[in-house]
């Protein structure tokens, strides 16, 4: 009973992270029809930018039990920021020019800047190539403890922050004139750009908001895991990003709460897979709901099966 | 009369709530040039798209040559015999004119794949007699010298005769065109007439067509359907078609009643694309 | 109602026999004279050059199969080269120990080793076209860019898989008494399967180079190949005309994986390389679809171009080796922005400086 209680809690902790990343790449593909394969080096950033403004300004070493509450605040704040800028500058300077271009020639483009993004992370200038931990910002203790289950401090903030974005994503996307305007985006590009909406500006906005949410995860992923940081070019990251892709697939691609759920669902079939059945085949289950999902479901879970037109 | 080479019983498709095509039926007797007409939006392309398994319909029967096709995939109604051409042309751009052309002969290759890598006795007169084929198709549509060219180098009038002439490589008994005049000139529009006409007797097909040029229909089919909204409103000869009120008000919007002040009546281009 | 005419048209059994059979000769003579004597006179640098570059175009001309001829997009090559790569380094190593006793290199040149490493190839690609079809299936039947994700996924689990397995068995009475099943399962794991004989000769690099591209030029000028591209220029198009573009396209993907298994093999029998699962992976799968990209989609010379190009620039330009990657990147990013159809687009090199007058006559080309 612990253990199934244990393994839900970390399910969602986990299952939270990946929402957060899928939302990114289900906002892209809702609007361009493709899959943003920087994404998850727009991750690897936020997670790297995270470890390096921690270990800069040193709060670790400030002594003490735990560092000052801002600090952890700040440097979430830093990473988003950062990521936010650099997709902006990703979608205008790689993608904005292939608007009207083939998608496989956007797509290719896109594993040209993960491949970019992660080679030149591993420069010495920058992150190098030895992966590193992460200071620690928050402590590291049980909160408190229900049925034996420890709700360790770092989990809880790791839901809260995600479940705090989230939030504001929804509320972003269902009661704002922007994400009314992203919507209509989604659904038919040429028609609302005769209704007098900036596209543009609406893509670029999906781009600095996924890409947002992707460093706050980068952050959240270093926090839950100081040890997991590893170099830019390693393919934990590249693996990470696309079980979020695959979480937004299985939720239906192009639908934002669609995204959320899938990512939760791989976070906790994850986590009993490896509890229940064997922690090194992980990535396997993940894979094999996709293929099952792509067999019986091809839309996702709240997915809408479209007609091409003919 | 003999059986209907193509006989197709109320099939229906809605998407989402829009019913799209209700109860459409349609007997075409081997051999007949029909057509099938209607405002744009009415749903006529989208009928294609049902005979030819683009689309699977929700309700009803469609039987081809005396064996039932509905439900089956596109490519199966192809190889059973039902050929048809698109409205916004679909070839093959970067494969020249005659390759688009045997591409459509290869439904009714018999070598496979192990024959073409080692290259088989068979392979090569099934090669042969597959340019042969492509060839005499190019040369009855005027296409002959424009053969190794890319498809999408051609000009706008050849484009719509290399649809005609790659969907007879596949070997129809029925041959649906969808807007084959779109975009020709008068000359153009009447020399395709023509050709149509040839290749029929030629081939002993069954012809059905779309088409927005009501001269070309009313001149080259001995009957005509007419949907609107997805509902066959009329049927019979042209000159029938042409009288029924059902038409017309479809056409023009009820030219017989005075037009409300305020709301002229709607022409045909304001309707919705096809779906 | 081709059937008449295409058996009016056949051609004389001279004719087929000598069109049929001669490029396998050709090939056949080309790969002997590499290694008898362009590889003695070159010495072992070259050599080693000549086996990456044939290694790494039959990755290329195989991965154009998929991604140049039916218009899909695969980045999961490496993960087929693993598959082919394992299954023939298990064949040679347990079987060297099962036949002769020990797992060096048993006999000469065409001697009974080589032949038990012939057969290691043809297994592993088998196993590869297998893995593709699997992959294959339930991917390529959806429209779009999804077996991208799924052909990367598919070579992640494989790492995962191929981590898990156990310590290569190395004491010959171990062997003796191994199941099959424990041999098959003792592929070194994370720390790579070490002791496979270096078989791989300039010879075979190119016997198997060369019967790809008999494969792949012959398509390209069949009816069954037309198929193939019909589906890159206009999928409904495609089906419209009574092509089963699933077949076609899953077709061409097991073909694809049939020859990367076989790179893989010569890869894990090649002397310097160690056979691990992280040197197959994304890394490696990119590489590939870099040279297929360069080289333009679709053009088999271009790909072979591209893969030549992209292997011998690197050995001769050490002092950027940290940089490789990330030019590697900006170019991909740069060419798709101003020349996305790569050196050649979707022609040979030899189309390009002829307008095309007319057709080519049937049944030629260069095979």
């Amino acid at each position: 009973m612990t253990k199934l209680l244990q393994t839900l809690f970390d399910g969602l902790a986990v299952g939270s992270l990946y929402a957060l990343i899928a939302l990114g790449y289900t906002m892209v593909y809702g609007i361009l029809q493709f899959i943003n394969f920087a994404h998850s080096d727009v991750f690897m950033t936020g997670a790297w930018v995270a470890y390096v403004v921690a270990a800069t300004a040193g709060w670790a070493a400030l002594g003490g039990d735990a560092p000052p509450l801002y600090a952890g605040l700040f440097t979430l704040f830093a990473s988003m920021l950062f990521c936010a800028i650099l997709g902006f500058g990703i979608e205008r300077l790689a993608y904005r020019p292939l608007r009207k271009a083939p998608r496989l020639n956007v797509l290719i483009t896109a594993i040209g800047i993960s491949l970019f993004l992660e080679n030149i992370g591993q420069r010495p200038e920058l992150f190098g190539t030895q992966p590193q931990k992460m200071p620690q910002l928050l402590p590291d203790t049980t909160l408190f403890t229900i049925a034996d289950v420890n709700f360790r401090v770092v989990d809880l903030t790791v839901i809260a922050v995600a479940l705090v974005l989230m939030a504001v994503l929804q509320w972003l996307v269902f009661h704002t004139r922007l994400g009314r305007a992203m919507r209509a985006v989604s659904h038919n590009f040429s028609v609302a750009s005769l209704m007098g909406i900036n596209v543009d500006a609406v893509i670029s906005f999906t781009f600095v908001v996924g890409s947002a949410m992707a460093a706050a995860a980068g952050f959240l992923y270093v926090m839950k895991y100081p040890g997991a940081l590893k170099q830019p070019a390693d393919s934990t990251w590249i693996l990470l990003g696309l079980k979020c892709f695959v979480a937004a697939v299985i939720g239906g691609i192009g639908n934002v709460r669609g995204a959320m759920l899938g990512g939760v669902l791989i976070g906790l079939m994850e986590m009993f897979g490896a509890a229940y059945l064997s922690p090194h085949m992980r990535d396997i289950y993940v894979f094999s709901l996709l293929i099952i999902v792509l067999l019986v479901r091809p839309a996702g879970l709240l997915g809408r099966a479209t007609v091409e037109k003919v | 009369m003999t059986a209907p080479i193509l006989d197709v019983r109320a099939i229906s498709i809605a998407f989402g709530g829009l019913k799209a095509v209700t109860d459409f039926s349609l007997s075409l007797p081997a051999g007949a040039l029909q057509g099938l007409i209607g405002p744009n939006g009415a749903g006529k392309t989208t009928v294609f798209n049902l005979l030819t398994g683009v689309y699977r319909p929700q309700t009803g029967e469609i039987h081809l040559d005396g064996r039932r096709v509905d439900g089956l995939k596109p490519n199966r109604i192809a190889a059973a015999g039902l050929a048809r051409t698109f409205q916004n042309i679909r070839l093959f751009g970067d494969l020249t004119v005659l390759d688009n052309v045997r591409v459509a002969c290869h439904v009714r290759a018999e070598t496979g794949l192990a024959a073409a890598i080692f290259r088989t006795r068979a392979h090569y007169g099934e090669e042969a007699a597959i340019r042969e084929r492509a060839l005499s198709l190019l040369e009855i549509f005027g296409l002959s010298h424009r053969a190794g060219e890319y498809a999408r180098n051609l000009p706008y009038g050849d484009q719509r005769r290399l649809e005609i002439a790659r969907a007879l490589a596949t070997g129809p008994k029925v041959l649906l065109l969808d807007e084959p005049a779109a975009g020709m000139n008068p000359q153009e529009k009447r020399a395709l007439a023509d050709l149509i006409a040839l290749v029929r007797r030629q081939f002993g097909l069954t012809v059905l067509l779309i088409e927005h040029d009501m001269g070309l229909v009313m001149n080259i089919c001995e009957a005509i359907t007419v949907i609107d909204h997805g509902v066959t409103i009329a049927r019979g000869t042209p000159a029938e078609v042409q009288a029924d009120p059902a038409v017309i008000e479809a056409y023009l919007g009820a030219p017989d009643e005075p037009p409300p002040a305020s709301a002229p009546a709607p022409a045909p281009d304001s309707a919705k694309a096809d779906p | 109602m081709l059937g008449a005419r295409a058996a009016a048209l056949r051609p004389g059994y001279g004719f087929v026999l000598s069109r049929a059979v001669g490029p396998f000769g050709a090939f056949l003579a080309l790969a002997f004279v590499m290694q008898l004597v362009v590889v003695p006179w070159a010495g072992p640098f070259y050599e080693k050059l000549l086996m990456d570059i044939g290694i790494n175009c039959l990755l290329a001309v195989s991965l154009n199969l998929v991604n140049g001829f039916t218009g899909q997009f695969s980045i999961g090559h490496a993960g087929f080269m693993a598959v082919g790569g394992y299954v023939a380094g298990a064949v040679t190593y347990y079987g060297s120990f099962v036949l002769w006793g020990s797992p060096a290199v048993h006999g000469g040149f065409l001697g009974g080793g080589d032949l038990l490493f012939l057969a290691g190839c043809l297994v592993g690609g088998l196993f590869s076209a297998g893995a593709g079809y699997l992959v294959g299936l339930p991917s390529l039947r959806l429209r779009g860019d999804y077996l991208a994700i799924v052909t990367l996924g598919f070579g992640e689990i494989l790492r995962v898989l191929l981590q898990q397995t156990n310590d290569v068995i190395f004491v010959p009475a171990q062997i003796e008494a191994a199941t099959p099943w424990q041999m098959a399962t003792a592929l070194g794991g994370a720390l790579g399967f070490s002791g496979i004989p270096f078989y791989t000769t300039v010879f075979w690099v190119f016997v198997m180079l060369g019967l790809l591209l008999i494969v792949a030029f012959r398509l390209k000028e069949s009816s069954e190949g037309r198929a193939f591209l019909s589906i890159r220029e206009n999928e409904i198009a495609a089906e419209a005309m009574g092509i089963d573009t699933t077949r076609y396209k899953v077709r061409a993907f097991v073909l694809a994986a049939f020859f990367a298994g076989i790179a893989g093999a010569l890869f894990a029998h090649e002397t310097g390389t160690t056979l691990n699962p992280r040197e197959l992976g994304f890394q490696k799968s990119f590489d590939i679809v870099i040279m297929v990209v360069l080289g333009g989609m679709g053009s088999i010379s271009g790909a072979l171009v591209a893969a030549v190009l992209l292997t011998v620039l690197p050995e001769f330009l050490r002092e950027f080796a940290d940089w490789r990657l990330v030019i590697y990147a900006l170019s991909l990013i740069i060419m798709m922005r101003f020349r996305p159809q790569g050196l050649f687009g979707i022609r040979e090199i030899w189309e390009l400086w002829r307008k095309p007058p007319g057709a080519s006559p049937a049944g030629r080309g260069a095979s």
